[in-house]
């Protein structure tokens, strides 16, 4: 359908209106960790573009310096607090070990049950279907404290391994529907003709269905990624030595007042792994995978 | 190459039967069709002679081998399904050496196999390409190649033509004939389609709910039908049917048409039956006995089928000829007394 030009204007404007409404806190976000102290507590008003840009935050956050090293580096003033207990490169690496743990264990658990769920025969899969949607309909913070107790009993507290298992059992149920959405999407006769080529279950599932389904994979690991990326409450509960990125920047949030200007450039900074780990699966995220190996 | 014998099969689903018990022999070499309406079980025969389906009673042999519980991978057979099920991610060449490499052949076997495919074929230009990037009969071909480069001792074809259109069908049919003429290889083919059943069979199996209702050469089952059900199901436009009963050693349709039957016709006097002719062995004749005023007139190039109306019932005439009739018109038919069919009215089989 052509649209008439006026009307394609307005659809521009408001979408334009739209992504900037949305990229606005990303944008203040950003722009508020590299503002110094002053800009960020000004009392006459928010400060946009006047001010005197500095890297400071991120030189305490990401590479360890404390707040007074860096000052005098950049020969400003002494501000409240300092020291290493902001330092976070060692939370970075944890947030990412736990999150790819989590999300390669997810998918490697889920492509085989979702892939069995949506080929084999087997009584009562539409309950035990809902059964496993079920599991998220309890707010975690019910079931926090069994939970602590369980890893407490089973060693798994405070350790990374505990962490990626946690991870993995919040996003399981969602990655199993959604991948086995994507596989009811391949038809069966695609494994039979595997089948009858001379192929097993497993190489069906390893050769032929599997890369068929790799669009769908991608999305799930994105969103198995972002959930362990971005998750508070497990973390907070489990581990006490451990801090992932979320654990980690709420520290910041200290008696002595809130250091802002850290927890934008961390927040700012998580951005970054995450937005990695999409570029490189976005490749795969393309719809029609499946194209060619049907009619039409 | 092989035979495939089906002896006393039956399907259940639950309590539900959809196969009646079902025997069928097939000839090494020979190239069968399955045909009939959907929900015959035509599919599901051959489903099960496959191995995608397990058999709820009887057995299945592929030469002298009960195959009942032989996983499909073990039986020798190949499939071409309906919507080709090419595996997308593959390359032509990767989906025809995907059953080879599977059984670990030698490189340059499976390279001389494919090269012998590709060109019985025509699809040397395409052994790259990616399944998307071909067109429907391209990917018909590939599905064919993927079945014929593993030499199989039995084709099973699942309605593989249907999703094409009509001209590409009409030329697929031939390539498919000529690839069985050249590899002699035992074939099994389903489809609904009559005309792909009469064109490719050696023998033409005619299903319905679970049986089978006549076993033949096409035109064995062409002119000499079982039942009712062959005679409609086979030949288009399909047989003239009318209602009557024999009295005096004639027809006399319910209308009160008089039809004079063949000489040693077996129906009984007084018997209930159905009068079957095929429209081309209905002529428009000046001299004709039957009278009826035309319906419809469909020029088709050849030929032209006038319809009209005997007894209530559409009949229809096939003729050769440019008689020049229009709607409305009177017309007088002659029909053929040696190729009249005459089928019990209770039961629907033929009184031979």
């Amino acid at each position: 359908m052509q649209t008439s030009r006026p009307v394609q204007i307005l659809k521009d404007i408001l979408a334009t209106l739209i992504v900037i409404v949305f990229m606005f806190p990303i944008f203040w976000w950003s722009l508020s960790s590299i503002k110094p102290y002053t800009a960020i507590f000004n009392k006459d008003g928010p400060v946009y573009f006047d001010f005197q840009p500095t890297l400071q935050n991120y030189e305490v956050t990401l590479l360890g310096k404390s707040r007074i090293e860096s000052n005098l580096e950049s020969g400003g003033t002494s501000g409240a607090g300092g020291g290493s207990s902001y330092d976070s490169r060692e939370t970075i690496l944890q947030s990412i070990i736990v999150a790819v743990g989590s999300t390669i264990l997810t998918i490697v658990l889920s492509t085989l049950a979702s892939y069995a769920l949506s080929r084999l025969p087997m009584r009562g899969k539409q309950h035990f279907l809902f059964w496993i949607l079920s599991q998220r309909f309890m707010p975690p913070i019910a079931a926090v404290i069994p939970i602590m107790f369980m890893f407490r009993d089973m060693a798994l507290l405070d350790t990374l391994t505990g962490l990626i298992i946690a991870h993995t059992l919040i996003n399981i149920p969602i990655a199993v529907l959604l991948l086995k959405s994507f596989l009811d999407d391949v038809p069966k006769e695609i494994d039979e003709a595997a089948m009858i080529d001379g192929a097993t279950r497993l190489q069906t599932f390893r050769r032929i269905i599997l890369p068929m389904i790799k669009g769908g994979v991608a999305a799930t690991a994105v969103l198995c990624f972002i959930v362990s990326w971005t998750e508070f409450l497990l973390s907070l509960y489990l581990t006490t030595s451990i801090r992932t990125l979320p654990v980690k920047i709420s520290t910041f949030v200290t008696s002595t007042g809130t250091e802002w200007g850290f927890i934008t450039a961390l927040g700012t900074s998580a951005i970054v792994p995450s937005f990695i780990f999409i570029l490189l699966v976005q490749r795969h995220l393309v719809r029609g995978l499946t194209l060619g190996s049907l009619k039409d | 190459m092989a035979t495939v014998t089906v002896r006393d099969v039956v399907k259940k689903y639950g309590e539900l039967k959809v196969i009646h018990g079902i025997n069928l022999s097939i000839a090494e070499g020979s190239f069968v069709v399955l045909l009939g309406p959907s929900g015959c079980g035509k599919s599901t025969l051959l489903r099960m002679i496959a191995g995608l389906e397990p058999i709820s009673e009887g057995d299945v042999l592929i030469g002298d081998r009960v195959v009942n519980d032989v996983h499909p991978k073990d039986r020798n057979i190949a499939m071409v399904f309906q919507n080709y099920a090419l595996y997308a991610h593959m390359t032509v060449r990767e989906n025809m050496s995907f059953a080879l490499d599977l059984r670990k052949a030698p490189k340059d076997e499976i390279e001389r196999k494919i090269a012998w495919a590709a060109s019985i074929l025509n699809l040397e230009p395409y052994l790259d390409r990616y399944p998307k990037q071909l067109s429907g009969g391209q990917r018909q071909r590939v599905a064919m190649g993927r079945a014929i480069v593993r030499n199989p001792e039995v084709f099973l074809f699942d309605e593989p033509l249907s999703n094409l259109d009509a001209k590409l069908r009409v030329q697929m049919r031939t390539e498919i004939k000529e690839l069985h003429q050249r590899l002699k290889t035992t074939t099994i083919y389903v489809t609904h389609d009559q005309i792909e059943a009469m064109t490719m069979a050696d023998k033409i199996v005619i299903m319905r709910n679970g049986y089978i209702e006549q076993a033949g050469s096409p035109l064995e089952v062409y002119d000499n039908p079982d039942n009712l059900f062959v005679a409609e199901f086979i030949g288009s436009p399909s047989m003239n049917l009318i209602e009557g009963r024999v009295e005096g050693g004639r027809f006399v349709s319910k209308g009160g048409t008089a039809i004079a039957l063949p000489a040693g016709c077996k129906a009984g006097e007084g018997q209930a039956v159905v009068l079957g002719i095929r429209p081309e062995h209905t002529h428009p004749d000046p001299a004709g006995a039957l009278e009826a005023r035309v319906g419809v007139v469909e020029p088709t190039g050849p030929e032209t089928h006038i319809y009209f109306e005997l007894d209530g019932r559409d009949i229809c005439a096939v003729t050769r000829e440019r008689t020049g009739v229009k709607p409305g018109d009177p017309i007088r038919l002659r029909l053929d007394a040696d190729r009249i069919h005459l089928f019990d009215q209770a039961s629907g089989k033929a009184i031979r």
